[in-house]
């Protein structure tokens, strides 16, 4: 049974209509991991008790496998009376699992900033709040341009994870198609084309938007 | 329960601006500030200078909050600055500070750092802010340099930026912390030449600087400080004619020599 072009051709607007799911995942988790990562780092960096706490959450999260973080919220959640629909878990999975990575890539874009920065913020009176607003997140997005934008791509390619929980993205749909006919290769093939195109095209973006970022006052 | 705070300034006993007392501070075993007492009243223009290492800078860190300190008072115009947050934040509310190395925000033009605290701490409109700001940019030279990022100016033009930038907020004091110890010799003057002006608006001034030549144009105290204490404060004919202190002695005899 070898490669049928015209079978594969023939799956490509049944995965494609799938692309709007994947690109609501990707979106909605690289959202939640980056407000749960840049809280996470505040936090951190407040110190006491709470920065304790959040540091070791966040060598939790990192030690532990994003599908173990699914099928515990998935499947454990509802004996505890939470029951959320299966999107919902997903997003919520993985913006918890990314947020502890993207925490450590925030705190290596404030560590890069001189402490000037900050003390010149102190000296002008601003808030703690507007100091990060105005002074550090800024800074803080130029200097993590391109690693942040790695992690996006990486969220992207972590949706198809989802698919244990019948969340119909992309691979998910090859997949049904898979089942239903006996036929792998096709599917599956064009499934992973459109990843690739998916995450050439945001690494583009962010290269884009990186590169805007550093045209407006150079250092 | 009587808050001195709450009295308005002019109720008051006419108190020096400033009032350093018995300040000791300690970075770990390290003892950089040793008792030290000093009196700025409104208009002085205080160098302090000494060799490095001798806590000029953790000095006037200490005077706008910036550092804490362990032991001793400062008071603002009577009013005890103690060691709490709220202290601190009224100490830099009644200074300006500029930095050895500017400070500017990158990635802000000229006038969105100089109207950044107009906005958000003093709450002007847009057009308000800009206004100051551009009256302020204009005072030191570099009004055409308003919709510039800091990279794109030269040191010199980057300080007085940070000049301007302080000044905005319409401080009580001058904080000058090296300013022009980051900066190629061409770009001295100019800095110098705006504090000068400054120095003749009437503002207090305190500067941690070796320009022995602006402290002997500009200032009319000097405060010579060695590890840690003030060894010397003279009005600035009496320290440059006849400094009594050996080490500050020898301080001038190095500097002025070269």
């Amino acid at each position: 049974m070898g490669f049928n072009l015209d079978f594969a051709l023939s799956t490509i607007p049944i995965i494609i209509g799938a692309i709007g799911t994947t690109l609501l995942a990707t979106v909605l988790s690289c959202l939640g991991a980056s407000a749960l990562g840049f809280t996470f780092e505040m936090i951190r960096r407040g110190g006491g008790a709470p920065g304790l706490a959040v540091r070791f959450l966040i060598d939790f999260i990192r030690s532990t496998p994003v599908l173990a973080w699914l099928y515990f919220l998935y499947f454990v959640l509802p004996f505890y009376g939470i029951r959320l629909g299966a999107m919902t878990v997903g997003i919520l999975g993985l913006s918890l699992y990314y947020s502890g990575y993207l925490a450590e890539v925030f705190k290596a874009g404030i560590d890069a900033i001189p402490r000037g920065q900050q003390e010149a913020a102190r000296a002008l009176s601003l808030t703690r709040r507007d100091t990060v607003i105005f002074v550090i997140a800024p800074q803080m997005l130029r200097n993590i341009a391109a690693p942040l934008g790695n992690y996006l791509v990486s969220i992207l390619k972590a949706t198809p994870y989802l698919a244990i929980l019948a969340v119909p993205e992309m691979l998910g749909r090859a997949f049904d198609i898979a089942s239903e006919t006996y036929r792998y290769a096709e599917p599956l093939t064009i499934a992973g084309v459109l990843f690739l195109a998916l995450a050439l095209i945001v690494s583009y973006g962010v290269k884009r938007i990186e590169k805007l970022l550093l045209a407006s006052g150079r250092r | 329960m009587l808050d001195r705070r709450a009295l308005p300034t002019s109720t008051l006993q006419p108190f020096p601006l400033v009032r350093i007392d018995g300040l000791n501070k300690w970075f770990g075993a390290l003892h950089v500030l040793q008792n030290i007492d000093l009196t700025l009243r409104p208009g002085a223009r205080v160098v302090v200078c000494g060799p490095s290492g001798s806590g000029k800078s953790t000095l006037i860190r200490c005077i706008n909050g910036l550092e804490r300190f362990q032991k001793g008072t400062i008071e603002f115009e009577g009013r005890s600055l103690g060691k709490s947050d709220r202290d601190a934040a009224m100490a830099r509310r009644l200074t300006g500070m500029v930095f050895q190395s500017f400070n500017l925000f990158p990635h802000l033009t000229v006038l969105a750092n100089c109207t950044l605290a107009l906005r958000r701490v003093l709450l002007k409109s847009a057009h308000e802010a800009e206004e100051i700001a551009m009256r302020h940019l204009t005072a030191v030279h570099i009004p055409e340099k308003a919709q510039a990022y800091p990279a794109q100016l030269s040191g010199g033009q980057q300080q007085r930026a940070a000049i301007a930038r302080a000044l905005c907020l319409d401080p009580r004091i001058m904080l000058f912390d090296e300013p022009t110890s980051a900066l190629d010799p061409e770009m001295i003057k100019e800095v110098l030449d705006v504090m000068i002006a400054l120095a003749k608006t009437g503002v207090t001034m305190v500067c941690v600087t070796h320009e022995m030549g602006f402290a002997r144009e500009v200032a009319d105290e000097i405060v010579f400080m060695d590890q840690g204490s003030i060894v010397e404060h003279a009005s600035s004919s009496d320290f440059f004619s006849r400094a009594a202190h050996p080490r500050a002695r020898l301080f001038l005899d190095t500097i002025l020599s070269h």
